[in-house]
């Protein structure tokens, strides 16, 4: 038996020098990269999609992850595409995209795709709280989450815990402030994918994100009917068209 | 600016459709296994070199992990490395080669190699009288300091990409690793090649033959360095290293054309 829960595993798939690399978001899987990474191995990119430190496994293994994990767990992932990639795209959905959006500023990516990002903690009962979370976390672990997925296929293969704990809920909220400040710096092509049917993460967050950005090459795609999780929702085809013709486009300005 | 302390970065170079997971030890980083993934890729494999949760970032990181950490870790790798590879062999050093053991307890993999890897705690005087007490005397005595030597070669010393201590709470997780490790191991079905040197002076030189014993495996080889301390990957041994692993796959798992 393994750490590892089906559905958490890490993929990779060997393309072209224009690597992709796929990170999923707060308390899910590389599973709702799986299928954008599969288009875009098709285009003939390189794809590798990680599994954030905490995630894939149990829930309880998400109460001890800190935020500088998922940074240093794209950062793996960034690296290890370097050894075959020369240019390297960063995807998120999410918390993922808020890590892509970080990366971006960090790390010699050529562009970057943040989908369904929060510019900030969308429960706003979580910054003013923050500085109790890790104490409030040891008598209240885990706070119920909900899905807004409308796609029902999609939905009975979906791979996820089922809470958050609230003590990764203060690692989020140190995360997506440290995204924030470093927005300014970002100065790569960056594309942005929101639904304006996204019930957890408002429409309006990434117009605020797009606002801060430093990039001058940025665009918004907007969906009008998925949920939260663009990838895997009833408009997916296209979000992996505006992902590929996002990155065929940057990659032809490059070379 | 990067979370990874510069130079511990996990690394891939893209080869044929054999692959070489490599897992370093504890409080270690992937550079500690970076030539042989560089030398094995000039050979034609594929290599990946896992970095372990908690590794190569800062000492606090590594207190929180657990081993269960680091076995999702080495489990990343091997996925990668799968959808790559259609064979797969998975080589660990020290600590790296307790996962290796424990992973391919679980996961049928085309050989495995373990090097300077400990069957359990080293026989350390004080360590064994601590060892009950180490959870709770980790609160109050975090880390103790490395010491200094192990190299027969000065001047790989300074290439090294380390901790400089060990984490106490730390050592109780390697402890229920061993113990995890130790349960499973009959399990291990794959060719296993074992390398150790006669001077290891961390972990005894007897280990080799407890964990050839208590694997299942049809073959079963090992080979011994004369020069070096522990760290034979590195140190003045690592060719010879290198030689037997290579030895080893090309007639376990020929390369194909």
């Amino acid at each position: 038996m393994t750490i590892i829960m089906e559905g958490g595993e890490a993929f990779f798939a060997q393309g072209n020098n224009t690597g992709c690399l796929l990170v999923h978001g707060f308390t899910g899987a590389p599973n709702e990269m799986r299928e954008l990474g599969e288009h875009l191995a098709r285009a003939d990119f390189t794809v590798l999609g990680i599994r954030l430190h905490g995630h894939g496994t149990r829930i309880g293994d998400l109460v001890r992850s800190r935020e500088q994990d998922w940074i240093a767990g794209v950062e793996d992932g960034f690296r290890l595409l370097e050894g075959c990639c020369d240019h390297i795209f960063v995807l998120g959905i999410s918390m993922g995209g808020v890590l892509a959006l970080h990366a971006g500023a960090h790390l010699p990516a050529a562009g970057i795709i943040a989908m369904s990002t929060p510019h900030h903690t969308p429960n706003p009962f979580v910054p003013p709280l923050r500085p109790f979370l890790p104490l409030l976390s040891c008598v209240w672990r885990y706070a119920g989450k909900g899905s807004d997925l409308q796609d029902e296929e999609a939905r009975k293969t979906h791979v996820d815990y089922h809470a958050h704990p609230v003590r990764a809920v203060a690692e989020f909220e140190d995360l997506v402030r440290q995204m924030r400040a470093a927005l300014p710096a970002l100065k790569v092509p960056v594309l942005l994918i929101q639904s304006r049917a996204d019930e957890i993460v408002p429409a309006e967050h990434a117009l605020q994100i797009q606002a801060a950005l430093g990039s001058a090459d940025n665009s918004i795609v907007w969906l009008e009917n998925s949920g939260h999780m663009v990838t895997r929702d009833i408009e997916q085809d296209t979000v992996f068209k505006a992902a590929e013709t996002f990155i065929m486009r940057i990659v032809k300005d490059i070379s | 600016m990067s979370a990874i302390m510069p130079g511990g970065e996990p690394f891939l170079f893209h080869g044929g459709s054999t692959g070489c997971l490599l897992i370093h030890g504890f409080t270690a980083s992937p550079q500690e296994m970076r030539f042989l993934g560089e030398s094995l890729a000039s050979e034609g494999y594929t290599t990946l070199g896992v970095r372990l949760a908690g590794h190569a970032t800062s000492l606090e990181d590594m207190q929180r992990t657990r081993w269960r950490d680091w076995l999702a870790s080495v489990e990343d790798g091997y996925n990668l490395l799968h959808s790559m590879c259609s064979r797969v062999i998975v080589i660990g050093f020290s600590q790296g080669g307790v996962l290796a053991l424990r992973f391919c307890a679980g996961t049928a993999v085309d050989a495995l190699v373990t090097i300077s890897t400990p069957f359990d705690l080293p026989p350390n005087k004080s360590l064994q009288a601590l060892r009950p007490i180490l959870r709770p005397l980790s609160m109050i005595v975090p880390t103790i300091a490395k010491g200094t030597g192990g190299w027969v070669d000065e001047s790989r010393a300074a290439e090294r990409v380390a901790y400089d201590a060990y984490p106490l709470r730390s050592i109780v997780e390697l402890d229920g690793l061993l113990k995890d490790m130790r349960t499973h191991i009959k399990d291990v079905n794959a060719p296993l090649l074992s390398i150790h040197s006669r001077r290891d002076d961390f972990v005894p030189p007897e280990d080799m033959g407890r964990i050839q014993k208590a694997v299942s495996s049809q073959t079963r080889r090992s080979a011994w360095v004369e020069r070096s301390y522990h760290l034979i990957v590195c140190d003045v041994d690592r060719n010879l290293v290198l030689e037997a692993i290579l030895e080893f796959i090309h007639e376990q798992v020929p390369l194909s054309s």
